[in-house]
Protein backbone atom coordinates (compact mmCIF):
# COMPACT_ATOMS: atom_id res chain seq x y z
CA UNK A 1 0.00 0.00 0.00
CA UNK A 2 2.99 2.32 0.51
CA UNK A 3 3.69 1.98 -3.19
CA UNK A 4 0.13 3.11 -3.95
CA UNK A 5 0.66 6.09 -1.63
CA UNK A 6 3.88 7.01 -3.43
CA UNK A 7 2.32 6.74 -6.84
CA UNK A 8 -0.78 8.61 -5.68
CA UNK A 9 1.34 11.49 -4.41
CA UNK A 10 3.36 11.63 -7.64
CA UNK A 11 0.17 11.68 -9.70
CA UNK A 12 -1.17 14.42 -7.42
CA UNK A 13 0.94 16.82 -9.49
CA UNK A 14 -1.17 15.89 -12.52
CA UNK A 15 -4.42 16.06 -10.54
CA UNK A 16 -3.57 19.63 -9.48
CA UNK A 17 -2.99 20.51 -13.13
CA UNK A 18 -6.29 18.92 -14.17
CA UNK A 19 -8.06 20.84 -11.40
CA UNK A 20 -6.80 24.09 -12.92
CA UNK A 21 -8.38 23.43 -16.31
CA UNK A 22 -11.42 21.34 -15.39
CA UNK A 23 -12.60 23.28 -12.36
CA UNK A 24 -10.99 26.72 -12.47
CA UNK A 25 -11.19 27.39 -16.20
CA UNK A 26 -14.20 25.11 -16.78
CA UNK A 27 -12.23 23.71 -19.75
CA UNK A 28 -12.22 19.89 -19.94
CA UNK A 29 -8.74 19.56 -21.41
CA UNK A 30 -7.96 16.28 -23.16
CA UNK A 31 -4.42 17.37 -24.07
CA UNK A 32 -3.38 15.60 -20.86
CA UNK A 33 -3.03 12.12 -22.40
CA UNK A 34 -0.49 13.53 -24.85
CA UNK A 35 1.31 16.11 -22.75
CA UNK A 36 1.95 13.62 -19.94
CA UNK A 37 3.91 11.42 -22.33
CA UNK A 38 5.61 14.46 -23.87
CA UNK A 39 6.95 15.39 -20.45
CA UNK A 40 8.14 11.84 -19.85
CA UNK A 41 9.70 11.56 -23.30
CA UNK A 42 11.49 14.91 -23.12
CA UNK A 43 12.90 14.17 -19.69
CA UNK A 44 14.01 10.68 -20.76
CA UNK A 45 15.83 11.99 -23.81
CA UNK A 46 17.58 14.67 -21.75
CA UNK A 47 18.64 12.15 -19.12
CA UNK A 48 19.90 9.67 -21.70
CA UNK A 49 21.92 12.50 -23.25
CA UNK A 50 23.60 12.94 -19.87
CA UNK A 51 21.78 16.06 -18.66
CA UNK A 52 21.30 16.51 -14.91
CA UNK A 53 17.84 15.24 -13.82
CA UNK A 54 16.75 18.72 -12.62
CA UNK A 55 17.41 20.21 -16.05
CA UNK A 56 15.65 17.25 -17.69
CA UNK A 57 12.60 17.94 -15.55
CA UNK A 58 12.55 21.64 -16.39
CA UNK A 59 12.65 20.64 -20.07
CA UNK A 60 9.78 18.21 -19.45
CA UNK A 61 7.74 20.91 -17.76
CA UNK A 62 8.35 23.34 -20.63
CA UNK A 63 7.32 20.73 -23.23
CA UNK A 64 3.95 20.54 -21.47
CA UNK A 65 3.69 24.34 -21.38
CA UNK A 66 4.09 24.39 -25.16
CA UNK A 67 1.43 21.68 -25.58
CA UNK A 68 -0.96 23.74 -23.43
CA UNK A 69 -0.30 26.87 -25.46
CA UNK A 70 -1.13 24.94 -28.64
CA UNK A 71 -4.45 23.68 -27.27
CA UNK A 72 -5.24 27.15 -25.92
CA UNK A 73 -4.32 28.77 -29.22
CA UNK A 74 -6.51 26.37 -31.18
CA UNK A 75 -9.42 27.25 -28.93
CA UNK A 76 -8.87 31.00 -28.53
CA UNK A 77 -7.49 31.99 -31.93
CA UNK A 78 -9.01 29.19 -33.99
CA UNK A 79 -12.40 29.21 -32.24
CA UNK A 80 -12.24 25.43 -31.91
CA UNK A 81 -14.41 23.75 -29.30
CA UNK A 82 -12.40 23.00 -26.10
CA UNK A 83 -12.86 19.22 -26.26
CA UNK A 84 -11.90 19.08 -29.93
CA UNK A 85 -8.91 21.40 -29.43
CA UNK A 86 -7.62 19.08 -26.71
CA UNK A 87 -8.13 15.92 -28.76
CA UNK A 88 -6.38 17.44 -31.78
CA UNK A 89 -3.32 18.34 -29.73
CA UNK A 90 -3.38 14.97 -28.00
CA UNK A 91 -3.39 13.04 -31.29
CA UNK A 92 -0.71 15.26 -32.82
CA UNK A 93 1.44 14.77 -29.72
CA UNK A 94 1.40 11.00 -30.21
CA UNK A 95 3.48 11.42 -33.36
CA UNK A 96 5.62 14.11 -31.78
CA UNK A 97 6.29 11.93 -28.74
CA UNK A 98 7.51 9.14 -31.01
CA UNK A 99 9.74 11.65 -32.79
CA UNK A 100 11.15 12.84 -29.48
CA UNK A 101 11.85 9.32 -28.21
CA UNK A 102 12.87 7.83 -31.57
CA UNK A 103 11.23 4.55 -30.51
CA UNK A 104 8.26 3.44 -28.45
CA UNK A 105 10.11 2.80 -25.21
CA UNK A 106 13.14 4.39 -23.57
CA UNK A 107 14.59 2.56 -20.53
CA UNK A 108 16.22 4.76 -17.85
CA UNK A 109 17.21 2.02 -15.45
CA UNK A 110 20.96 2.55 -15.73
CA UNK A 111 20.76 6.34 -15.82
CA UNK A 112 21.04 8.88 -13.06
CA UNK A 113 17.53 10.19 -12.28
CA UNK A 114 15.92 12.28 -9.56
CA UNK A 115 15.15 9.04 -7.71
CA UNK A 116 18.61 7.44 -7.94
CA UNK A 117 19.74 8.82 -4.54
CA UNK A 118 16.55 7.52 -2.94
CA UNK A 119 16.93 4.12 -4.56
CA UNK A 120 20.59 3.81 -3.56
CA UNK A 121 19.72 4.61 0.05
CA UNK A 122 16.84 2.16 -0.13
CA UNK A 123 14.36 4.84 0.79
CA UNK A 124 11.90 4.14 -2.04
CA UNK A 125 8.82 2.33 -0.79
CA UNK A 126 9.34 3.61 2.75
CA UNK A 127 7.60 6.31 4.77
CA UNK A 128 10.61 8.56 4.14
CA UNK A 129 9.90 8.67 0.41
CA UNK A 130 6.18 9.05 1.06
CA UNK A 131 6.90 12.09 3.24
CA UNK A 132 9.22 13.53 0.58
CA UNK A 133 6.67 13.07 -2.19
CA UNK A 134 4.00 14.61 0.03
CA UNK A 135 6.21 17.67 0.51
CA UNK A 136 6.70 17.97 -3.26
CA UNK A 137 2.94 17.73 -3.88
CA UNK A 138 2.31 20.27 -1.10
CA UNK A 139 4.81 22.73 -2.58
CA UNK A 140 3.23 22.49 -6.02
CA UNK A 141 -0.27 22.76 -4.58
CA UNK A 142 0.86 25.73 -2.48
CA UNK A 143 2.33 27.47 -5.52
CA UNK A 144 -0.90 27.04 -7.45
CA UNK A 145 -2.91 28.28 -4.47
CA UNK A 146 -0.70 31.36 -4.28
CA UNK A 147 -1.03 31.97 -8.02
CA UNK A 148 -4.82 31.72 -7.92
CA UNK A 149 -4.85 34.40 -5.23
CA UNK A 150 -2.82 36.91 -7.27
CA UNK A 151 -4.47 39.56 -9.40
CA UNK A 152 -3.73 37.53 -12.54
CA UNK A 153 -4.91 34.32 -10.87
CA UNK A 154 -8.20 35.84 -9.71
CA UNK A 155 -8.71 37.11 -13.27
CA UNK A 156 -8.26 33.55 -14.58
CA UNK A 157 -10.76 32.26 -12.01
CA UNK A 158 -13.26 34.95 -13.02
CA UNK A 159 -12.78 33.91 -16.67
CA UNK A 160 -13.75 30.32 -15.85
CA UNK A 161 -16.60 31.43 -13.60
CA UNK A 162 -18.29 34.13 -15.69
CA UNK A 163 -16.56 34.96 -18.96
CA UNK A 164 -19.05 37.70 -19.90
CA UNK A 165 -18.30 39.53 -16.66
CA UNK A 166 -14.57 38.94 -17.01
CA UNK A 167 -14.51 40.56 -20.45
CA UNK A 168 -16.69 43.44 -19.29
CA UNK A 169 -14.21 44.04 -16.48
CA UNK A 170 -11.34 44.27 -18.95
CA UNK A 171 -9.86 40.81 -18.51
CA UNK A 172 -8.12 39.41 -21.58
CA UNK A 173 -9.96 36.10 -21.26
CA UNK A 174 -8.28 34.48 -24.26
CA UNK A 175 -4.82 35.11 -22.85
CA UNK A 176 -5.93 33.91 -19.41
CA UNK A 177 -7.17 30.62 -20.85
CA UNK A 178 -3.93 30.04 -22.73
CA UNK A 179 -1.84 30.78 -19.64
CA UNK A 180 -4.06 28.47 -17.56
CA UNK A 181 -3.75 25.65 -20.09
CA UNK A 182 0.02 26.19 -20.31
CA UNK A 183 0.47 25.91 -16.54
CA UNK A 184 -1.88 22.94 -16.32
CA UNK A 185 -0.14 20.99 -19.05
CA UNK A 186 3.24 22.01 -17.66
CA UNK A 187 2.25 20.32 -14.39
CA UNK A 188 0.90 17.29 -16.23
CA UNK A 189 4.16 16.97 -18.19
CA UNK A 190 6.16 17.42 -14.98
CA UNK A 191 4.15 14.54 -13.53
CA UNK A 192 4.97 12.45 -16.62
CA UNK A 193 8.62 13.32 -16.11
CA UNK A 194 8.47 12.17 -12.46
CA UNK A 195 6.64 8.94 -13.31
CA UNK A 196 9.12 8.05 -16.09
CA UNK A 197 12.01 8.45 -13.66
CA UNK A 198 10.17 6.62 -10.89
CA UNK A 199 9.29 3.57 -12.99
CA UNK A 200 12.55 3.68 -14.92
CA UNK A 201 11.26 4.12 -18.46
CA UNK A 202 9.27 6.36 -20.77
CA UNK A 203 6.70 4.65 -22.96
CA UNK A 204 4.61 5.94 -25.83
CA UNK A 205 1.40 4.55 -24.31
CA UNK A 206 1.95 5.70 -20.72
CA UNK A 207 -0.47 8.64 -21.08
CA UNK A 208 -3.42 6.79 -22.55
CA UNK A 209 -6.57 7.32 -20.50
CA UNK A 210 -4.80 9.49 -17.95
CA UNK A 211 -7.30 12.32 -18.27
CA UNK A 212 -9.84 9.97 -16.75
CA UNK A 213 -7.49 9.29 -13.84
CA UNK A 214 -7.00 13.04 -13.43
CA UNK A 215 -10.72 13.72 -13.49
CA UNK A 216 -11.35 10.83 -11.11
CA UNK A 217 -8.87 12.36 -8.64
CA UNK A 218 -10.41 15.82 -8.86
CA UNK A 219 -14.02 14.63 -8.69
CA UNK A 220 -13.54 11.98 -6.00
CA UNK A 221 -11.45 14.38 -3.90
CA UNK A 222 -13.99 17.15 -4.14
CA UNK A 223 -16.89 14.82 -3.44
CA UNK A 224 -15.18 13.92 -0.16
CA UNK A 225 -13.46 17.15 0.88
CA UNK A 226 -15.60 19.80 -0.79
CA UNK A 227 -14.41 22.63 -2.99
CA UNK A 228 -15.73 25.80 -1.43
CA UNK A 229 -12.40 27.50 -0.88
CA UNK A 230 -9.52 27.36 -3.35
CA UNK A 231 -7.05 25.79 -0.89
CA UNK A 232 -9.67 23.17 -0.10
CA UNK A 233 -10.17 22.33 -3.78
CA UNK A 234 -6.42 22.08 -4.48
CA UNK A 235 -5.95 19.87 -1.43
CA UNK A 236 -8.93 17.73 -2.46
CA UNK A 237 -7.46 17.17 -5.93
CA UNK A 238 -4.14 16.02 -4.46
CA UNK A 239 -5.71 13.73 -1.86
CA UNK A 240 -8.18 12.54 -4.50
CA UNK A 241 -5.19 11.26 -6.47
CA UNK A 242 -4.00 9.23 -3.50
CA UNK A 243 -7.49 7.82 -2.91
CA UNK A 244 -7.81 6.96 -6.59
CA UNK A 245 -4.53 5.03 -6.59
CA UNK A 246 -5.63 3.33 -3.38
CA UNK A 247 -8.84 2.15 -5.02
CA UNK A 248 -6.90 0.89 -8.05
CA UNK A 249 -4.56 -0.99 -5.72
CA UNK A 250 -7.51 -2.56 -3.90
CA UNK A 251 -9.01 -3.63 -7.22
CA UNK A 252 -5.70 -5.25 -8.22
CA UNK A 253 -5.45 -6.99 -4.86
CA UNK A 254 -8.97 -8.28 -5.36
CA UNK A 255 -7.74 -10.15 -8.41
CA UNK A 256 -8.57 -7.83 -11.30
CA UNK A 257 -5.77 -7.51 -13.83
CA UNK A 258 -4.03 -4.27 -14.92
CA UNK A 259 -5.91 -4.30 -18.22
CA UNK A 260 -9.15 -3.75 -16.30
CA UNK A 261 -7.87 -0.49 -14.81
CA UNK A 262 -9.22 1.78 -17.57
CA UNK A 263 -12.68 0.31 -17.05
CA UNK A 264 -12.41 0.79 -13.30
CA UNK A 265 -11.25 4.40 -13.79
CA UNK A 266 -14.19 5.17 -16.04
CA UNK A 267 -16.70 3.53 -13.68
CA UNK A 268 -15.20 5.46 -10.77
CA UNK A 269 -15.64 8.79 -12.57
CA UNK A 270 -19.22 7.92 -13.51
CA UNK A 271 -20.02 7.00 -9.91
CA UNK A 272 -18.37 10.13 -8.52
CA UNK A 273 -20.31 12.27 -10.97
CA UNK A 274 -23.71 10.62 -10.54
CA UNK A 275 -23.91 9.56 -6.90
CA UNK A 276 -23.88 13.12 -5.49
CA UNK A 277 -26.80 14.03 -7.77
CA UNK A 278 -28.98 11.06 -6.76
CA UNK A 279 -32.10 12.53 -5.25
CA UNK A 280 -31.82 11.73 -1.51
CA UNK A 281 -28.22 12.92 -1.30
CA UNK A 282 -28.99 15.94 -3.47
CA UNK A 283 -31.88 16.98 -1.29
CA UNK A 284 -29.69 16.73 1.77
CA UNK A 285 -26.91 18.72 0.21
CA UNK A 286 -29.21 21.41 -1.12
CA UNK A 287 -30.75 21.74 2.31
CA UNK A 288 -27.28 22.08 3.82
CA UNK A 289 -26.30 24.76 1.30
CA UNK A 290 -29.60 26.58 1.86
CA UNK A 291 -29.20 26.52 5.63
CA UNK A 292 -25.67 27.80 5.31
CA UNK A 293 -26.73 30.62 2.99
CA UNK A 294 -29.56 31.63 5.29
CA UNK A 295 -27.25 31.58 8.28
CA UNK A 296 -24.59 33.64 6.51
CA UNK A 297 -26.74 36.17 4.72
CA UNK A 298 -29.37 36.46 7.41
CA UNK A 299 -32.65 38.20 6.92
CA UNK A 300 -32.32 41.42 5.03
CA UNK B 1 -17.27 62.40 -24.45
CA UNK B 2 -19.02 59.72 -26.51
CA UNK B 3 -19.55 60.26 -30.23
CA UNK B 4 -21.44 57.69 -32.26
CA UNK B 5 -21.08 58.59 -35.91
CA UNK B 6 -23.35 56.95 -38.48
CA UNK B 7 -23.02 53.48 -37.00
CA UNK B 8 -24.59 50.56 -38.85
CA UNK B 9 -24.78 47.02 -37.53
CA UNK B 10 -26.21 44.15 -39.56
CA UNK B 11 -26.86 40.67 -38.29
CA UNK B 12 -26.52 37.69 -40.67
CA UNK B 13 -25.41 39.94 -43.56
CA UNK B 14 -25.88 38.49 -47.04
CA UNK B 15 -28.43 35.89 -45.95
CA UNK B 16 -32.21 35.84 -46.11
CA UNK B 17 -32.19 36.48 -42.37
CA UNK B 18 -30.26 39.74 -42.72
CA UNK B 19 -31.46 42.26 -40.20
CA UNK B 20 -30.28 45.83 -39.80
CA UNK B 21 -30.10 46.36 -36.06
CA UNK B 22 -28.54 49.83 -36.24
CA UNK B 23 -29.10 52.02 -39.28
CA UNK B 24 -26.64 54.91 -39.61
CA UNK B 25 -27.26 55.91 -36.04
CA UNK B 26 -25.59 59.00 -34.63
CA UNK B 27 -25.60 60.21 -31.04
CA UNK B 28 -23.38 62.59 -29.06
CA UNK B 29 -22.97 62.55 -25.31
CA UNK B 30 -21.24 65.38 -23.49
CA UNK B 31 -19.33 64.73 -20.31
CA UNK B 32 -21.79 64.17 -17.47
CA UNK B 33 -24.73 63.45 -19.77
CA UNK B 34 -27.07 60.73 -18.56
CA UNK B 35 -29.24 59.60 -21.46
CA UNK B 36 -32.16 57.22 -21.07
CA UNK B 37 -33.23 55.14 -24.08
CA UNK B 38 -36.73 53.81 -24.74
CA UNK B 39 -38.13 52.16 -27.85
CA UNK B 40 -39.94 49.33 -29.51
CA UNK B 41 -38.97 45.67 -29.42
CA UNK B 42 -36.02 45.08 -31.70
CA UNK B 43 -35.34 48.80 -32.05
CA UNK B 44 -31.63 48.13 -31.52
CA UNK B 45 -31.34 49.49 -27.98
CA UNK B 46 -29.30 46.63 -26.60
CA UNK B 47 -27.34 46.35 -29.83
CA UNK B 48 -26.36 49.99 -29.43
CA UNK B 49 -24.89 49.27 -25.98
CA UNK B 50 -23.21 46.12 -27.29
CA UNK B 51 -21.43 47.94 -30.13
CA UNK B 52 -20.23 50.63 -27.72
CA UNK B 53 -18.82 48.01 -25.35
CA UNK B 54 -17.21 46.12 -28.22
CA UNK B 55 -19.17 42.91 -27.85
CA UNK B 56 -20.33 43.25 -31.47
CA UNK B 57 -18.14 44.73 -34.21
CA UNK B 58 -19.75 47.48 -36.30
CA UNK B 59 -20.20 47.40 -40.08
CA UNK B 60 -20.08 51.14 -40.80
CA UNK B 61 -19.42 54.38 -38.97
CA UNK B 62 -17.22 55.15 -35.99
CA UNK B 63 -17.39 55.28 -32.22
CA UNK B 64 -15.23 57.83 -30.39
CA UNK B 65 -14.65 58.19 -26.68
CA UNK B 66 -12.95 61.39 -25.57
CA UNK B 67 -12.04 62.03 -29.22
CA UNK B 68 -10.33 58.66 -29.59
CA UNK B 69 -11.61 56.22 -32.19
CA UNK B 70 -12.30 52.91 -30.45
CA UNK B 71 -14.30 51.28 -33.26
CA UNK B 72 -11.75 48.50 -33.74
CA UNK B 73 -10.59 48.10 -30.16
CA UNK B 74 -11.24 44.64 -28.63
CA UNK B 75 -13.82 44.35 -25.88
CA UNK B 76 -11.44 43.80 -22.97
CA UNK B 77 -9.39 46.87 -23.87
CA UNK B 78 -12.47 49.05 -24.15
CA UNK B 79 -13.31 48.10 -20.59
CA UNK B 80 -10.79 50.76 -19.56
CA UNK B 81 -13.29 53.38 -20.78
CA UNK B 82 -16.62 51.56 -20.81
CA UNK B 83 -18.36 49.74 -17.95
CA UNK B 84 -21.63 47.84 -18.14
CA UNK B 85 -24.44 46.48 -16.04
CA UNK B 86 -26.50 43.75 -17.68
CA UNK B 87 -30.19 42.92 -17.40
CA UNK B 88 -29.44 39.52 -15.88
CA UNK B 89 -28.54 40.16 -12.23
CA UNK B 90 -26.25 37.10 -12.33
CA UNK B 91 -24.23 38.35 -15.31
CA UNK B 92 -22.17 41.10 -13.69
CA UNK B 93 -20.49 39.12 -10.92
CA UNK B 94 -18.57 35.85 -10.58
CA UNK B 95 -20.58 33.50 -8.31
CA UNK B 96 -17.75 31.23 -7.13
CA UNK B 97 -15.53 34.15 -6.19
CA UNK B 98 -15.92 35.93 -2.88
CA UNK B 99 -17.21 39.48 -2.54
CA UNK B 100 -13.69 40.80 -1.99
CA UNK B 101 -12.34 38.88 -4.99
CA UNK B 102 -15.11 40.24 -7.19
CA UNK B 103 -14.30 43.74 -6.04
CA UNK B 104 -10.61 43.17 -6.74
CA UNK B 105 -11.55 42.36 -10.34
CA UNK B 106 -13.39 45.69 -10.57
CA UNK B 107 -10.54 47.47 -8.77
CA UNK B 108 -8.09 46.27 -11.44
CA UNK B 109 -10.24 47.22 -14.42
CA UNK B 110 -8.11 48.97 -17.00
CA UNK B 111 -4.88 48.04 -15.24
CA UNK B 112 -2.29 45.33 -15.71
CA UNK B 113 -3.12 42.35 -13.57
CA UNK B 114 0.18 41.20 -12.14
CA UNK B 115 1.36 38.67 -9.59
CA UNK B 116 0.71 40.71 -6.47
CA UNK B 117 -2.06 39.42 -4.23
CA UNK B 118 -5.57 40.42 -5.26
CA UNK B 119 -6.81 40.85 -1.72
CA UNK B 120 -4.61 42.47 0.91
CA UNK B 121 -5.61 43.99 4.25
CA UNK B 122 -5.24 47.47 2.86
CA UNK B 123 -7.41 46.74 -0.17
CA UNK B 124 -9.90 44.91 2.02
CA UNK B 125 -10.54 48.17 3.87
CA UNK B 126 -11.19 49.96 0.58
CA UNK B 127 -13.60 47.23 -0.51
CA UNK B 128 -15.36 47.41 2.85
CA UNK B 129 -15.77 51.16 2.48
CA UNK B 130 -17.15 50.85 -1.04
CA UNK B 131 -19.62 48.15 0.00
CA UNK B 132 -20.81 50.18 2.98
CA UNK B 133 -22.17 52.76 0.53
CA UNK B 134 -24.67 50.20 -0.74
CA UNK B 135 -26.23 50.06 2.70
CA UNK B 136 -26.98 46.35 2.33
CA UNK B 137 -24.77 45.15 5.15
CA UNK B 138 -22.45 43.43 2.67
CA UNK B 139 -19.38 45.15 4.10
CA UNK B 140 -19.28 42.54 6.88
CA UNK B 141 -19.38 39.56 4.53
CA UNK B 142 -16.31 40.14 2.40
CA UNK B 143 -15.35 36.47 2.30
CA UNK B 144 -18.83 35.28 1.31
CA UNK B 145 -19.13 33.78 -2.16
CA UNK B 146 -21.23 36.02 -4.39
CA UNK B 147 -23.38 33.08 -5.54
CA UNK B 148 -24.94 33.14 -2.08
CA UNK B 149 -26.38 36.63 -2.58
CA UNK B 150 -29.87 37.43 -3.85
CA UNK B 151 -30.49 38.83 -7.33
CA UNK B 152 -31.04 42.33 -5.98
CA UNK B 153 -27.86 42.22 -3.93
CA UNK B 154 -25.89 40.92 -6.89
CA UNK B 155 -27.23 43.63 -9.16
CA UNK B 156 -26.37 46.32 -6.62
CA UNK B 157 -22.89 44.81 -6.44
CA UNK B 158 -22.64 44.73 -10.26
CA UNK B 159 -23.50 48.40 -10.34
CA UNK B 160 -20.92 49.22 -7.71
CA UNK B 161 -18.29 47.19 -9.58
CA UNK B 162 -19.10 48.86 -12.90
CA UNK B 163 -18.80 52.35 -11.40
CA UNK B 164 -15.84 51.52 -9.14
CA UNK B 165 -13.02 52.77 -11.35
CA UNK B 166 -15.02 55.70 -12.71
CA UNK B 167 -15.49 54.65 -16.33
CA UNK B 168 -15.77 57.32 -19.02
CA UNK B 169 -19.06 55.73 -20.10
CA UNK B 170 -21.43 53.64 -18.02
CA UNK B 171 -23.86 51.42 -19.97
CA UNK B 172 -26.99 50.16 -18.23
CA UNK B 173 -29.03 47.59 -20.14
CA UNK B 174 -32.44 47.32 -18.46
CA UNK B 175 -30.56 46.52 -15.33
CA UNK B 176 -33.61 46.72 -13.07
CA UNK B 177 -36.01 44.80 -15.33
CA UNK B 178 -35.40 41.38 -13.80
CA UNK B 179 -35.75 42.50 -10.17
CA UNK B 180 -38.83 42.59 -7.99
CA UNK B 181 -40.30 46.09 -7.53
CA UNK B 182 -38.69 46.94 -4.18
CA UNK B 183 -35.25 45.74 -5.31
CA UNK B 184 -35.67 47.52 -8.63
CA UNK B 185 -36.39 50.72 -6.76
CA UNK B 186 -33.29 50.26 -4.61
CA UNK B 187 -31.05 49.65 -7.63
CA UNK B 188 -32.63 52.62 -9.45
CA UNK B 189 -31.90 54.86 -6.49
CA UNK B 190 -28.30 53.58 -6.26
CA UNK B 191 -27.88 54.18 -9.99
CA UNK B 192 -28.93 57.81 -9.68
CA UNK B 193 -26.68 58.35 -6.67
CA UNK B 194 -23.60 56.71 -8.16
CA UNK B 195 -23.89 58.58 -11.43
CA UNK B 196 -24.45 61.91 -9.74
CA UNK B 197 -21.73 61.52 -7.09
CA UNK B 198 -19.12 60.49 -9.62
CA UNK B 199 -20.33 62.74 -12.43
CA UNK B 200 -20.46 59.74 -14.78
CA UNK B 201 -21.54 59.84 -18.40
CA UNK B 202 -24.18 57.17 -18.83
CA UNK B 203 -26.55 55.49 -21.27
CA UNK B 204 -29.48 53.58 -19.83
CA UNK B 205 -31.91 51.36 -21.72
CA UNK B 206 -35.21 50.93 -19.91
CA UNK B 207 -38.74 49.68 -20.44
CA UNK B 208 -40.04 51.73 -17.59
CA UNK B 209 -41.36 55.10 -18.87
CA UNK B 210 -41.42 56.53 -15.40
CA UNK B 211 -37.77 55.57 -14.87
CA UNK B 212 -36.82 56.97 -18.28
CA UNK B 213 -38.36 60.33 -17.39
CA UNK B 214 -37.21 60.47 -13.76
CA UNK B 215 -33.57 59.56 -14.34
CA UNK B 216 -31.03 61.33 -16.48
CA UNK B 217 -30.91 64.68 -18.23
CA UNK B 218 -31.69 63.54 -21.80
CA UNK B 219 -34.00 60.97 -23.35
CA UNK B 220 -33.98 59.33 -26.77
CA UNK B 221 -36.54 57.10 -28.40
CA UNK B 222 -35.37 54.42 -30.83
CA UNK B 223 -37.19 52.64 -33.62
CA UNK B 224 -35.87 50.25 -36.29
CA UNK B 225 -32.23 50.93 -35.62
CA UNK B 226 -32.40 54.66 -35.42
CA UNK B 227 -33.27 57.52 -33.12
CA UNK B 228 -36.76 58.86 -33.86
CA UNK B 229 -37.11 61.34 -31.01
CA UNK B 230 -34.67 63.26 -28.83
CA UNK B 231 -35.80 65.06 -25.71
CA UNK B 232 -33.23 67.61 -24.58
CA UNK B 233 -32.41 68.74 -21.09
CA UNK B 234 -35.06 71.51 -20.80
CA UNK B 235 -37.85 69.57 -22.46
CA UNK B 236 -37.15 66.49 -20.35
CA UNK B 237 -37.96 68.34 -17.13
CA UNK B 238 -41.60 68.74 -18.14
CA UNK B 239 -42.23 65.82 -20.49
CA UNK B 240 -44.90 63.28 -19.52
CA UNK B 241 -45.39 59.65 -20.40
CA UNK B 242 -48.53 60.54 -22.38
CA UNK B 243 -46.65 63.03 -24.54
CA UNK B 244 -43.96 60.46 -25.27
CA UNK B 245 -46.56 57.90 -26.27
CA UNK B 246 -48.22 60.43 -28.54
CA UNK B 247 -44.88 61.23 -30.19
CA UNK B 248 -44.26 57.58 -30.62
CA UNK B 249 -47.61 56.96 -32.27
CA UNK B 250 -46.65 59.50 -34.94
CA UNK B 251 -43.74 57.30 -35.99
CA UNK B 252 -45.10 55.10 -38.73
CA UNK B 253 -45.55 51.51 -37.69
CA UNK B 254 -44.03 52.00 -34.29
CA UNK B 255 -45.32 50.36 -31.16
CA UNK B 256 -43.69 50.75 -27.85
CA UNK B 257 -42.38 47.49 -26.52
CA UNK B 258 -45.23 45.43 -25.09
CA UNK B 259 -43.29 45.21 -21.87
CA UNK B 260 -43.36 48.97 -21.38
CA UNK B 261 -44.62 50.03 -18.02
CA UNK B 262 -46.42 53.32 -17.75
CA UNK B 263 -46.63 53.77 -14.02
Amino acid sequence: MIIALEIGLLYAVMAIGVYLTYRVLDFPDLTVDGSFTTGAATTAVFILAGAPPALAMVAGFLSGVIAGIITGGLHVWGNINPLLAGILTQIALYSINLRIMGKANLPLLRSETMFTPLRENQMLGTWASVAMFAVVAAIIGGLLYWFLGTRYGVAIRATGDNELMAKAQGINTGQGKIVGLAISNGLVALCGSLIAQYQGFADISMGIGLIVAGLASVIVGQAIFGMTAVWQAVFAAAIGSVIYRGIIQLALNAGLNPNDMKLISAVLVVLALTIPSLSPLKRRRQKRIRDKAVAQVGAQ
Amino acid sequence: MLEIQGVTKRFFPGTVNERVALNHLSLDLKEGDFVTIIGSNGAGKSTLLNVISGRYPIDEGAILIGGRDISRMPEHKRARFVARVFQDPMAGTAPRLTLEENLSIAFDRGQRRGLSLAVTNKKREQYREALAKLDLGLENRLSLRVGMLSGGQRQALSLLMAAYQQPDILLLDEHTAALDPSRAELVTRLTGELIQENGLTALMVTHNMHQAIELGNRLVMMHEGNIVLEVDEDAKKTVTAEELLEEFAKTKGAHLSDRTMLD
